[in-house]
């Protein structure tokens, strides 16, 4: 992990100096919206095909096992005497093993055919969280693991818990007791048996030097036991890991694309083909778990989920090519993390929600009016959301306005076909005058007036039917629009239709 | 009383008396000392796993368990939107959960009625936009650094040790309201759980009871919240369903067994976090349940894996023996002596691996003996083999003819004796047609 970091370090450094880097990697906001979008592409890529396999559940289900392993990995790493940690890579490996377990698990009382539905996962994630929430409450004084934390992530101080990385001016110090710098204490040896005071004539003192030992050249700088500052790169881990996931994730969806593409859409034929989709699935599973693992540190395991779920239903919504979904998915996402930082520092796309709630607070005088600031992570679920919901509203082919838009428009046509269909029946017969008569059109209809009236302009105004002696015809081009529209209801497939036809042709 | 009632009742008294013995138990050996805390969060747990129990049977028959999910998770807004506004407390918290909870089944039901995206992702969606929403919330009430909101994220983990005796009070009379309404809607619940369809096309208003028991059901996780929390309640939910489902194939009795499960699991689990007080008691409750669930698919008669294995065990080894003695016999009629021994090494390398588990099944049933060069059948074998050679030929004899003779239309089940299946006359038409195509 080191040695990547110190890689990436020097490919940055060709580009920017090191000054900058570091006001870089410094900032908590770069930090935490790099690590947003980086959590949010790497969710997007594998969300779409869970998405298009209908398993965005198992991802949740995963996203809350995971914590089973990465309880038992601290266990693990505990009793192998390592010090526990949040970034150790045996972490990545429990959480994954935890999160194919669900899969396998899950598939297995599935398998049973005992229960129905989603019935298997509901029973099968509940029972691994809670087993995870028993070690962690059980052993709480060895597994310094805050479940809030599991829970919400804390990308607001990822950029604190940092490896250092050293260019120049390297060297270690070592402080001997001989040093100049040996800090020499007197302690008293034998004064905590028997109660003997330091100031008793019987206490033994010894001389001992209380910073001896060896530092790397931060920590020497830190305690200023070097005149020279060592030239320093601080990397936050959270990005390292998340960055090496977000690359093995792109990997996966660029190397089987053709594999997950045919799996996603057509099981059956995929595994005719011999492209194994289950094997398949496993390995999206264990992708699946390992991403969930490594955004749990920033985002937290429940939140992930979102990243998972809403970047593709917002791309499903726009686009029906799979390669724009991989494409727009992660820039939802993206958008999501860069616009939740700033609301969770109170400015929803520029606009201040502390005026709002300044506003609701002296309206309904509610009281206890604080500042918003608030929780990282759910701010950016929150935008991420929002531009769901904009997608949904406002989606050009799928969205609620084009809906009733086309309902719309799918109704006047209707009515437009069978006002014509009434025209051309009666066109040249004996009771063509009181048919098609401006005033009495409506009765034989069975239309309101004003419907006649409206139709009757749409239809004008397109040439298709002229008014004459307060009578419409049909002109010769509506007589062609007729015989057009009539040929494609009495297509095959016509019983779409069958209504309205039956309609024209009474 | 039928044999499932008697099973059902059995496994109710079972459950009972283990409880009624535990509570002796735990303080002897274990030394829980019931105080009034335990009791009181024992109890509650019970009526709660109960009340969740027996609702929960409806999500699991329509196939919506984590539609519980969801819907819990989308509560977490409503706690934190009603603390804002009521202050901390418990009816207002509910009733806020109980609102978010159910916009949260409607953004769902919306998302899949308006778009193409599916039901399972609909439900993510629902879940961590909403639970996004309050834990902001939630990190915005901290940010007031007041002092009453303290124990607002219990809600998250659930805190049954938190439960007071007012909140028992409150579980129970929703629990009678519960009952009620279940009793007087039973039928409506029933037909529309089943047959949707059916329920509509006979006038009943099939969206009105949908949401008289969506909010049942709501009501049941609202207030599971507290025990259970936002994440595991889908568990308590659902598990004493599926674990009923597996004892009876009655609505009625599947919810009574659902309740007694989930109110077992839910004192039971109460006990346990009473022996060690570290250990907290929703995960445990959860706990319990699953391993009621996991004992009801292991164990459960008819569908359970045990059964399941037993019988595919016992079917194997009654078609060994079967093939054997067919073998067998047919080898004597070739060889015009129906004592012909065969030697046990032409049979296992026929039949493989069988053909010794087949033998010794004849051997039990004394159908064949040994003799020196191989097996052969007895009297009694030979029986068996004449019985079984003429059950087969009359079962393709039907299959061939029961058109042109127009016999009764029955289901082919060839291991059945044709004469358990078919009308003595039908028999006697069939066996006249063999014996004419056997001279």
């Amino acid at each position: 992990m080191e040695l990547l970091e110190q890689g990436v370090i020097e490919l940055l450094l060709t580009f920017v100096s090191v000054d900058n880097l570091n006001a870089f990697l410094r900032d908590p906001r770069s930090v935490a919206i790099l690590l947003g979008a980086m959590v949010a592409m790497s969710g997007a890529w594998l969300g779409v095909f869970l998405l298009l396999r209908r398993m965005s559940l198992t991802g949740d289900a995963i996203s809350h096992t995971v914590l089973l392993g990465i309880v038992v990995a601290f266990f693990a790493m505990i009793a192998l005497g390592l010090e526990p940690s949040l970034s150790s890579p045996l972490l990545l490996v429990g959480a994954t093993i935890a999160g194919v377990l669900t899969v396998v698990l899950t598939e297995f009382i599935k398998r049973s055919n005992l229960l129905k539905g989603d019935a298997a996962l509901g029973l099968v994630f509940p029972l691994l969280f809670a087993l995870a929430v028993i070690l962690i409450s059980r052993f709480a004084e060895d597994v310094h693991l805050d479940t809030d934390a599991v829970l919400v992530g804390e990308i607001g101080i990822a950029w604190a818990n940092t490896t250092s990385h050293c260019l120049d001016n390297c060297e270690s110090v070592t402080i001997t007791p001989e040093s100049p710098q040996a800090q020499v204490g007197r302690q008293c040896t034998n004064c905590s048996r028997g109660g003997i005071s330091p100031r008793d004539p019987t206490a033994i003192f010894e001389e001992t030097c209380s910073n001896c030992g060896t530092y790397s050249a931060a920590e020497a700088w830190r305690l200023r036991l070097i005149p020279e500052p060592p030239l320093l790169v601080f990397f936050p881990k959270a990005l390292g890991v998340m960055g090496v996931i977000t690359l093995l994730n792109a990997l996966f969806v660029l190397v089987f694309y053709k594999e997950l593409k045919i799996a996603a859409f057509d099981e059956a034929l995929a595994r005719a083909l011999g492209f194994r989709p289950v094997l398949l699935t496993y390995v999206l599973m264990t992708l699946v778990s390992l991403t969930a693992v490594g955004a749990f540190n920033a985002v937290g395991s429940i939140l992930v989920v979102a990243f998972f779920v809403i970047p593709p239903a917002t791309a499903y919504l726009l686009t029906d090519r799979l390669s724009l979904m991989l494409l727009g998915s992660p820039l939802f996402g993206m958008l999501g993390a860069v616009t939740g930082y700033e609301l969770a520092r109170g400015s929803f796309l520029g606009l201040s929600v502390n005026a709002f709630l300044r506003q609701l607070d002296s309206t309904f005088g509610i009281g206890g009016y604080t500042d918003w600031n608030v929780s990282i992570s759910a701010s950016m679920v929150i935008m991420t959301f929002f531009f769901f919901l904009l997608a949904w509203i406002f989606s050009p082919r799928y969205g609620l306005i084009a809906g009733i838009w086309q309902r719309r428009s799918g109704k006047m046509r209707f009515k437009d076909q069978m006002l014509m269909g009434h025209l051309y029946h009666h066109m040249g017969a004996p009771d063509e005058m009181a048919e098609c008569a401006l005033p009495t059109m409506h009765e034989h209809l069975n239309w309101v007036e004003s419907e006649v009236q409206a139709s009757l302009a749409r239809v004008s105004k397109r040439g298709w039917v002229q008014i004459e002696h307060n009578a419409a015809h049909l002109t010769p081009a509506g007589v062609q629009e007729v015989i057009r529209f009539r040929n494609d209801l009495l297509r095959p497939g016509w019983q779409n239709d069958a209504v309205s036809f039956a309609a024209i042709g009474d | 009383m039928t044999q499932q009632d008697k099973r059902v009742w059995g496994l109710i008294a079972a459950l009972v008396l283990v409880l009624a013995l535990a509570v002796p138990v735990s303080s002897g050996v274990f030394g829980v000392n019931y105080d009034y805390t335990l009791t009181v969060v024992a109890l509650g747990g019970g009526l709660l796993g109960m009340l969740s129990g027996a609702l929960g049977s409806f999500a699991v028959l329509r196939q919506e368990s984590l539609l519980g999910d969801a819907l819990s998770h989308a509560a977490l807004p409503g706690v934190a939107i009603a603390f804002l506004v009521a202050g901390r407390d418990l009816p207002a918290l509910l009733l806020g959960a109980a609102i978010a909870g159910w916009i949260g089944v409607q953004f769902i039901s919306a998302v899949t009625a308006t778009t193409r995206i599916k039901q399972d992702a609909a439900m993510g969606m629902a879940l961590s936009a909403f639970f996004a929403v309050g834990i902001a919330l939630l990190s915005y009430i901290q940010g007031r650094g007041d002092a009453a909101q303290a124990g607002l994220d219990k809600f998250i983990f659930g805190q049954a040790a938190a439960i007071r005796r007012a909140d028992v009070e409150l579980i129970a009379l929703a629990g009678l309201v519960a009952l009620l309404v279940l009793l007087i809607f039973w039928k409506e619940f029933k037909l529309v759980t089943f047959n949707r369809e059916f329920a509509a096309a006979n006038g009943y208003p099939v969206a009105l009871v949908d949401g008289l028991l969506s909010l049942l059901i709501v009501g049941a996780i609202v207030l599971g919240l507290q025990v259970a929390g936002v994440i595991l309640m889908v568990g308590l939910l659902i598990a004493p369903g599926v674990a009923a489902r597996q004892w009876t194939h009655h609505l009625g009795q599947m919810v009574v067994l659902a309740g007694i499960f989930g109110g077992f699991a839910g004192a039971t689990g109460a006990i346990i976090s009473g022996i060690d007080v570290g250990l907290p008691t929703g995960p445990l409750i959860i706990v319990v349940a699953s391993v009621l669930v996991a004992l009801s698919l292991l164990l459960a008669p008819e569908r359970g894996v045990l059964r399941v294995w037993m019988q595919q065990r016992a079917d194997r080894k009654r078609f060994a023996a079967l093939t054997i003695l067919r073998d067998l016999y047919s080898h004597a009629l070739q060889h015009n002596n129906l004592h012909e021994p065969m030697s046990e090494q032409t049979l296992v390398k026929v039949r493989g691996g069988a053909a010794q588990e087949g033998l010794r099944q004849l051997a039990a049933q004394s159908a064949i003996t040994q003799a020196r060069n191989g097996w052969y059948l007895t009297d009694h074998g030979i029986a068996l083999a004449a019985a079984d050679a003429r059950n087969q030929q009359l079962w393709n004899l039907y299959r061939r003819h029961h058109h042109g003779l127009d016999l009764l239309a029955v289901a082919e089940d060839r291991d059945q004796p044709i004469d358990k299946v078919l009308p003595a006359e039908d028999v006697r038409r069939l066996e006249m047609l063999r014996k004419g195509e056997a001279f």
